[in-house]
């Protein structure tokens, strides 16, 4: 028998959902700690993404059946966290929004300027100051290591649009890291 | 493990063990799937009539232009659309329970819905089949058996 470790969390989905139920604390032990620091870093309060996350894997335990083995789990659960994480938001914070003058220069040298390592640790420290739209696609490609086609298939938004809003990410991460 | 990871892990488990939290079985994301097809189709089917009709509106002059509207408005057949509609809702209903599932083109499907609208009333206005429908509805009606 194939050691839990190696077992694809797709096929411990179908084993879920045919046989034994007790499997899915598999899947909750594997993704907890990746979710509640996504929601984390969407909800800025430990008890909330707490909450978030609790809900989010009972939403997908009586979903699973939903769940079509041959995509990605991972892409599905962070999609339920993330729709929970919005509405948690919607109930109790305000949106962050940007000041009217700022206008967003061009990105050439982004990415010269501000390296990948610069960029996580700016994210881990700067992410609450970003309004939503930047900060849950800045966090997901630079704290949860998701690639572009992940992060569009979770927020739902096609590759362009995620490249662009990582891209301006990063240009609102550079004026905050160096007003700082 | 961490207090409150713990807890996530005892919370959702002990819901399931308790049987507070219970799987959907498959038949309703069936049910759910299959209501918006047919929703989807009966939708189609509708729009293309009612393009049809407006259709005829626009270039149905003479006399018997008005006769052949009044005609065509009382046989029209509104159970089409009707489950159309209802199907689309129940449908629409159930999947948003889960729509949270995989990303959609809604802007692709919507394009789509139109092209296919207008390429079938196109091609049923060409084939005159409309017409036929027309006529012999006409003829049932004033030589009814």
């Amino acid at each position: 028998m194939q050691p839990i470790k190696q077992i694809s969390d797709e096929a411990i989905v179908e084993q879920t959902r045919s046989s034994d139920q007790e499997l899915y604390a598999i899947l909750v032990e594997r993704y907890q700690h990746k979710l509640l620091r996504y929601a984390q870093n969407l909800i800025h309060d430990e008890h909330k993404a707490t909450d978030v996350v609790q809900e989010s894997f009972i939403k997908a335990f009586i979903n699973l059946q939903g769940f079509d083995t041959k995509k990605k789990f991972s892409s599905w659960i962070y999609r339920i966290v993330h729709n929970e994480a919005m509405n948690s938001i919607k109930k109790h914070q305000k949106e962050i929004s940007l000041p009217e003058d700022f206008e967003f220069a061009s990105s050439e040298n982004i990415e010269a300027d501000f390296e990948q390592q610069e960029i996580a640790e700016a994210v881990q420290t700067r992410l609450k100051e970003l309004p939503i739209i930047y900060a849950e696609p800045l966090a997901l490609r630079y704290l949860e290591e998701k690639t572009y086609e992940e992060i569009s298939d979770i927020l739902r938004l096609p590759i362009g649009t995620v490249a662009t809003r990582i891209n301006r990410a990063k240009v609102l991460m550079k004026h905050l890291c160096q007003s700082h | 493990m961490s207090e409150p990871l713990n807890d996530i892990t005892k919370h959702v488990m002990g819901r399931i063990h308790t049987e507070q939290i219970k799987m959907r079985p498959r038949l309703y994301f069936i049910l759910g799937s299959l209501a918006t097809f047919v929703g989807l189709v009966m939708s189609i089917l509708a729009s293309v009539f009612l393009l049809s009709f407006i259709k005829l509106s626009l270039h149905g002059g003479g006399k018997m232009a008005e006769y052949k509207m009044d005609e065509l408005l009382s046989h029209f057949s509104w159970w089409g659309p009707s489950i159309a509609l209802a199907s689309l809702l129940l449908g629409i209903w159930l999947l948003r329970q889960y729509e949270f599932s995989y990303k959609k083109n809604f802007i692709l499907i919507v394009i789509g819905f139109i092209l296919a609208i207008v390429a079938a009333s196109f091609i049923l206005d060409m084939s005159g089949l409309n017409e036929v429908m027309l006529q012999r509805s006409l003829f049932n009606s004033s030589f009814p058996v």
